[in-house]
């Protein structure tokens, strides 16, 4: 099994909105993938972003920048 | 045509098929027979007798606990000196299917669709039924509203086989509203679910 590390999770209330995110933060050098949204957290989509927790800033900024809305910033230990 | 109910909850197994048995005998002429029970092995038993005795059955989970199979007789049962009665445990056996598409196989998607709804049918009429049947990717579009495989996965699912989407995918088609039968599962339960399984079965 990985070991399990902090890492940020952002949430989506849509799949295409989480595609975007991965579309944008690739194309920009985002650090982060997009994973299965872990199961404590309730989302309305299965897909969610999660990096580095100490890339919080340019995450969010990566979302407003690429006018992608997400649902909901996590900090937990996957 | 009558409708002739059958109140068989909170009754074990031979009880529900001995009370469908009866209900058939008194039949005077061509009637619809409901049999409502609780729990999936009466349905399965119950569905059993059906098809024995080649009467169309389906079946529908309504509620937790709640369950109705549904039989068309065209003739009243013959009265039986001892009408053999099994009570067989569970149908089920460990193996998972999972639905990639709507359509199976490649080369012609509109041959595809006809041939998953033609899967899915054979599947329900399976003597050892799945555990589980996983809907993924374009196989969600089968248990939502329009999907002309309903009735198999309702019947199945009365009978104890969970039927599970992924969330992720009915959110990509615009389905999330849509669910007609089973339950939404997200990306740790499929692989779990496919991981413990004794065999997949993918059309």
């Amino acid at each position: 099994m990985r070991a399990k590390l902090p890492r940020l999770v952002v949430t989506f209330s849509t799949t295409a909105a989480a595609m975007e995110m991965e579309r944008y933060c690739q194309a920009n050098g985002i650090s982060g993938r997009l994973i299965p949204t872990p199961r404590e957290i309730t989302a309305d989509c299965g897909l969610a972003w999660s990096a580095p927790s100490e890339a919080e800033s340019a995450v969010l900024q990566a979302a407003n920048n690429g006018c992608i809305e997400y649902a909901a910033v996590y900090h937990l230990v996957i | 045509m009558e409708t002739i109910k059958v109140d068989a909850l909170g009754l074990a197994c031979p009880l529900p098929v001995v009370k469908t048995i009866k209900a058939l005998e008194a039949l005077t002429g061509p009637a619809t027979v409901e049999t409502h029970v609780d729990n999936e092995t009466a349905v399965q038993n119950v569905t059993r007798l059906a098809e024995g005795k080649g009467f169309p059955v389906r079946s529908e989970k309504l509620s937790d606990g709640h369950f109705v199979i549904t039989m068309e007789a065209d003739k009243p049962a013959e009265k039986a000196e001892e009408t053999p009665v099994a009570c067989t445990p569970d149908r089920r056996g460990n193996t998972v299917v999972a639905i990639t598409s709507d359509a199976m196989g490649h080369g012609s998607d509109e041959l595809g669709r006809q041939l998953m709804k033609g899967f899915i049918y054979a599947l329900s009429q399976l003597e050892e039924l799945p555990k589980t049947i996983l809907f993924y990717n374009g196989g969600a579009k089968l248990t939502t509203e329009g999907s002309l495989s309903l009735e198999d996965l309702k019947s199945m699912e009365a009978q104890g086989v969970a039927i599970m989407t992924c969330g992720t995918c009915l959110n990509y088609y615009g389905l999330t509203e849509k669910l007609a039968v089973g339950s939404v599962t997200n990306m740790y339960v499929i692989v779990e679910t496919l991981a413990k399984a004794d065999k997949i079965i993918k059309p």
